[in-house]
């Protein structure tokens, strides 16, 4: 019993203990981001390999989901003869929900855990030591570019997951099934909000961006700098951006759509 | 066993690094309990004793990137644990480190590894840094090796490149960590050869620490042997070897048994057998 409160005791604080060093490392990483400016060129450099490289697995993806939606979209409508209301069912969908969540979901599968690696990797070879001895801050040099591309990359990611997604929807719906073309774009347009559609699922993708980067930056960075620890952390970065970007869709959905 | 450092390395007013009353643990395990250590200028100091004794945090506590639970480190006469950040990395370029595994990022080659420091603390003209670069390389034989990656190159030539980019930026002294451990007889060489020739030609202050005796006594002017937080002697290598502490003898000579047990400590071996039931 005792030895059962002990571990909860341990756990607990152990908890606390990494949540604060989470938020320090965040702070320190946001601290560096204006000398980011002096040097562009280290972001553009991880804007191609957070993002641009991304983009195969987002596209792919993003076609298959449009296509399943317009699949299971159009076998709901057309038992109402609503299947014309198609395009904005996998409009709305995505825009509002599936683009950012699942651009964030397989950014953390691709782009968080490659980073976590990096990262950790760079700590169990002594890279980011090695820094520190050369008076070069590994904050500054290796992880506020990282940070500052994943933020960028994730809302464009999004962006393009939803508009291929929606010409994966218009394929299978208006190629396929016949929904009537100008119905499946004319409906999208007059039912899709600038406002409070595309902008508040951009808001959630650029929260999304921040929590996947920050999740994978720290996981590296406070990794055990061993084969094992590293394993671990990337393990860990996929399950918490995971847990955190389903968890944090609720709140933004409740606060932008809810009564 | 000395407790105080001995005059022939001290001269405090000169010692490039003066260490005073130095404790630092880990959770619960002491690793330094009231250290003093001095190293002069102009000298290879080796820093020696078994593995898990602390030489590695002790770079790292001079370096400042640990801090002690108390004591006192100056290194060029600032108190490395007061320094705010700033101040450090001011000292630190004043200061080169070889890592055991080399540290060098594994994404660039050889060549710009180099040129890293150079082309972070200064505004050099790209031709300039070129002429740098290439004459560190020189220094350690491996300019032609300049376009490799790391991945390309052996232990004992990443430690050369390593070594390289200590030295970039012109440092007063450079920190070695573990130089010859996993080396083969000739990387093993050229690594002792090149310490002990970089430290004379260019002025340096070198701190090597290692458990290879035999490399170690040959190019140190100095030697501080640690074990169990404290340091167990020091003096001029060839003295040591006559020193009186049984210590020292068995970890000079390599003996493996004497105050340091062959045996991790356990209950009688006999009663273990016969009677001691437990489930192994």
């Amino acid at each position: 019993m005792l030895d059962a409160l002990q571990g909860l005791g341990r756990t607990t604080l152990d908890f606390f203990e990494r949540l604060g060093r989470g938020h320090l490392f965040l702070l320190q990483t946001l601290s560096k981001l204006p000398g980011m400016l002096l040097r562009p060129r280290l972001v553009l450099v991880q804007l191609y390999s957070v993002g641009v490289l991304t983009l195969v697995i987002t596209v792919v993806s993003g076609m298959f989901v449009g296509m399943v939606l317009g699949l299971q979209g159009y076998n709901t409508l057309v038992d109402f003869g609503a299947e014309e209301a198609l395009g904005v069912v996998v409009a709305l969908s995505l825009v509002r929900e599936l683009g950012p969540v699942v651009a964030a979901l397989l950014f953390a599968g691709r782009a968080g855990s490659a980073l976590t690696a990096e990262i950790g990797l760079m700590k169990a070879t002594e890279q980011l030591s090695g820094m520190e001895m050369m008076a070069v801050d590994p904050v500054q040099r290796v992880i506020a570019p990282r940070f500052l591309a994943a933020f960028l990359s994730m809302p464009l990611l999004a962006a393009i997951f939803s508009a291929v997604g929606i010409y994966g929807g218009y394929l299978l719906g208006v190629g396929v099934l016949g929904v009537d073309d100008g119905a499946f774009w004319g409906q999208m347009q007059s039912a899709v909000d600038l406002r409070d559609d595309i902008y508040n699922g951009v808001i959630k993708s650029i929260v999304f961006g921040f929590v996947a980067g920050w999740i994978a930056l720290f996981e590296g960075y406070d990794a055990t700098p061993t084969a094992e620890g590293v394993s671990r952390a990337t393990t860990r970065t996929v399950v918490h951006t995971a847990l955190a970007v389903l968890g944090l869709d609720f709140v933004l959905t409740a606060l932008m759509f809810g009564e | 066993m000395p407790e105080t450092v001995s005059t022939e390395n001290s001269h405090s007013a000169d010692a490039v690094v003066r260490i005073r009353g130095l404790h630092f643990s880990h959770g619960d395990r002491v690793i330094f309990d009231g250290i003093d250590l001095d190293i002069a200028p102009g000298r290879v100091t080796a820093i020696m004793g078994p593995s898990g004794t602390g030489k590695t945090t002790l770079l790292k506590l001079i370096g400042g990137q640990l801090r002690p639970s108390s004591g006192s480190i100056r290194v060029h006469g600032e108190e490395v644990p007061a320094l705010n950040r700033a101040a450090l990395y001011q000292l630190r370029k004043r200061m080169g480190m070889m890592f055991q595994s080399g540290a060098l990022l594994t994404d660039i080659t050889v060549f710009e590894n180099v040129a890293y420091p150079i082309r972070e603390h200064s505004r050099l003209p790209e031709a300039l840094v070129r002429d740098l670069v290439l004459m560190k390389l020189q220094a350690v034989g491996l300019r032609g090796a300049a376009d490799l990656m790391p991945s390309e190159l052996s232990g004992g030539m990443a430690r050369r490149v390593a070594l390289a980019r200590a030295i970039a930026l012109d440092p007063m002294m450079v920190l070695y960590d573990e130089p010859f451990t996993g080396q083969d007889p000739i990387s093993m060489g050229i690594l002792v050869k090149l310490i002990r020739e970089l430290n004379d030609a260019l002025g340096l202050t070198s701190i090597v620490v290692s458990h290879d005796v035999q490399e170690t006594a040959a190019i140190a002017d100095y030697v501080y042997l640690l074990s169990h937080g404290k340091v167990v002697d020091h003096g001029r290598p060839e003295a040591l070897w006559d020193s009186s502490s049984d210590w020292s003898q068995q970890f000079l000579e390599g003996r493996p048994d004497g105050p340091v047990a062959f045996h991790y400590p356990a209950p009688n071996f006999r009663e273990d057998l016969l009677h001691g039931g437990r489930a192994r």
